[in-house]
């Protein structure tokens, strides 16, 4: 059982800040770190891999600092979100180069094993610069655990996989959980998240905005105020029914748009078709007006 | 370990295009030589040229030229791409990561250098001990330049620019107008070498060859520690930060 910890920890390039006193835990199971774009996500992740030092603040697995210390990696596997790999290597002698780099006793089982639990053994004797972008994600992996890491770093590893890779990658997750690892991904993919990590942090700019249940999460990011915008036949109709509407907050129409506003989101899409149908009027659209990640995040941040 | 190390540093400088066309180098000093060789010129001339081959073109030209793109290759390419996070994410000591880079890429400059100064020599001149000579200069020469071009590699990212700067402009430039400058000028020492083992009439050199021994130990000594400082500390950053 590891624990990876960071204690007050920020991280700066230059004038630009990227970790701004952070501190969580991430024990045992599978934890999500969850953000847009730029938001410190790999940052984070190099500092807890011992790739990057942080500027203040501790970054430990158990009781030792993950910077500067090479001996780290016999317990942590990382799968960096970078591209590169040696394309010239096929994934078996890619594998097997870690294996060894590792030192782990018997590197030709070592590798078969990982590739087989990756399901790349179909490919594995082809180099690897010739590969799709999943399977070179899948690559990556195999090579991060073969050594049988407790801990596994993982920075948006779903990038460019299909949805059957998605899953087999899941469940291999899932799986490695469920023998105790420590695993920690990240990802700017909410439904990844919802559907993979038991425990979520959720950081923006530089920040962490929540950490926690990904349930409790869910709720505070759906229970804030929402907007929908609509196109119907006849709009000043449809927004007189929608008023009636006890979900309904608010409605305006301006510049011809008829944009109404919730405090549930659930209640209200059930809501505005029925109220559609009783004005006698044909909905063309629904559409959630400030879904962007990011205005979900900037809600959670000025919480 | 340190197997799989060196093999994965021997293939990917071996899969550059760029390594392959250094051998086309080694072949062309060779060429010259037999080219000047055809004329049949008499002994004192011969010694005079071929001498001048060597140290202007083997040692002067060849051997820096492959030591810079092999020795700033072998561990700077992969901190350019970024693949350095696959040896870095290993319990491997920093020390051993830069040793194996050095001696891989002393081997490679050796190999695409040494065997056609020798040749070279031969042809040009048909005395061994001057083509011993000036192949033992570019051995030991090899060492020196490929500790210091690994250390800058490790130390910023435009150490291909930088070096190939310091042999033109230090080395070609600086060193030939400033005497006071050679003593800190790899091919110098190389030269040292040559004159100390290539028998008489070798000699271009300006240094002792104590003093050259010492100041290049020092300069190899003090580049690996440098290097090994910095790999311990090299930080990755992500691919936007």
């Amino acid at each position: 059982m590891k624990t990876l910890r960071l204690d007050a920890v920020s991280r700066w390039y230059g004038n630009v800040v990227a970790v701004n006193d952070v501190t969580f835990e991430v024990g045992p199971g599978i934890t999500g770190l969850l953000g847009p774009n730029g938001a410190g996500k790999t940052t984070l992740l190099h500092m807890m891999a011992g790739f990057l030092a942080p500027n203040a603040g501790t970054v430990q697995l158990d009781e030792s600092a993950t910077w500067r210390n090479p001996e780290l990696y016999r317990s942590i596997g990382f799968v960096p979100e970078r591209e590169a790999v040696y394309s010239f290597l096929t994934a078996r002698q890619f594998v097997n180069a870690a294996a060894r780099l590792h030192e782990v006793t018997d590197p030709v089982a070592a590798t078969d094993r990982a590739i087989e639990l990756v399901g790349l053994a179909d490919a594995a004797d082809r180099a690897i610069g010739g590969y799709s972008k999943g399977m070179r994600q899948r690559a990556k992996v195999a090579a991060a655990l073969v050594h049988d890491p407790p801990v596994l770093v993982l920075d948006e590893p779903f990038n460019g996989m299909d949805p059957r890779q998605r899953l087999h990658m899941m469940d291999l997750l899932r799986a490695m959980a469920a023998e105790g690892r420590t695993i920690l991904f990240s990802s700017h993919i909410l439904e990844e998240v919802e559907r993979l990590s038991d425990r979520v942090l959720v950081v923006v700019a530089g920040r962490l905005a929540a950490a926690g249940d990904f349930r409790r999460i869910r709720r505070l990011m759906t229970d804030r105020p929402h907007s929908f915008t609509l196109r119907s036949s006849d709009d000043r109709r449809l927004a007189r029914e929608l008023l009636a509407a006890p979900e309904v907050e608010a409605v305006e129409i301006r510049d011809g748009l008829l944009t109404i506003r919730t405090g549930d989101y659930g209640a209200l899409t059930r809501a505005v078709a029925p109220a559609a149908q009783r004005a006698g009027v044909s909905l063309l659209e629904l559409r959630p007006a400030d879904e962007s990640l990011e205005s979900v995040f900037s809600y959670l941040v000025r919480r | 370990m340190t197997a799989a190390l060196i093999s994965i540093t021997l293939r990917s400088l071996l899969n550059r295009r760029r390594t392959l066309f250094l051998g086309l180098l080694g072949l062309l000093l060779v060429a010259v030589a037999a080219l000047y060789r055809l004329n049949a010129p008499d002994a004192t001339e011969s010694l005079e040229v071929t001498r001048g081959l060597l140290a202007d073109f083997g040692i002067g030209v060849l051997l820096p030229l492959v030591a810079v793109i092999v020795g700033t290759a072998a561990l700077g390419s992969e901190i350019e791409d970024g693949t350095i996070v696959y040896l870095l994410a290993r319990p491997v000591p920093r020390w051993r990561i830069v040793i194996v880079k050095l001696l891989i890429s002393w081997l490679l400059t050796c190999l695409l250098v040494a065997p056609a100064i020798f040749v070279a020599g031969m042809i040009g001149h048909g005395d061994a001990q001057l083509a011993f000579g000036y192949a033992a200069a570019s051995i030991t020469g090899a060492l020196e330049y490929c500790a210091v071009f690994v250390a800058l590699s490790i130390v910023t990212t435009r150490a291909l620019i930088i070096g190939l700067a310091y042999v033109v402009v230090w080395e070609g430039f600086v060193a030939a107008l400033f005497a006071g400058t050679r003593p800190i000028s790899i091919r110098q020492h190389a030269l040292s070498v040559a004159e100390a083992f290539g028998g008489s009439g070798a000699g271009v050199a300006e240094l002792e060859l104590a003093n050259a021994v010492v100041i290049a130990a020092v300069v190899t000594v003090g580049a690996v520690l440098l290097a090994v400082r910095r790999l311990q500390t090299v930080e990755l950053r992500g691919e936007t930060a």
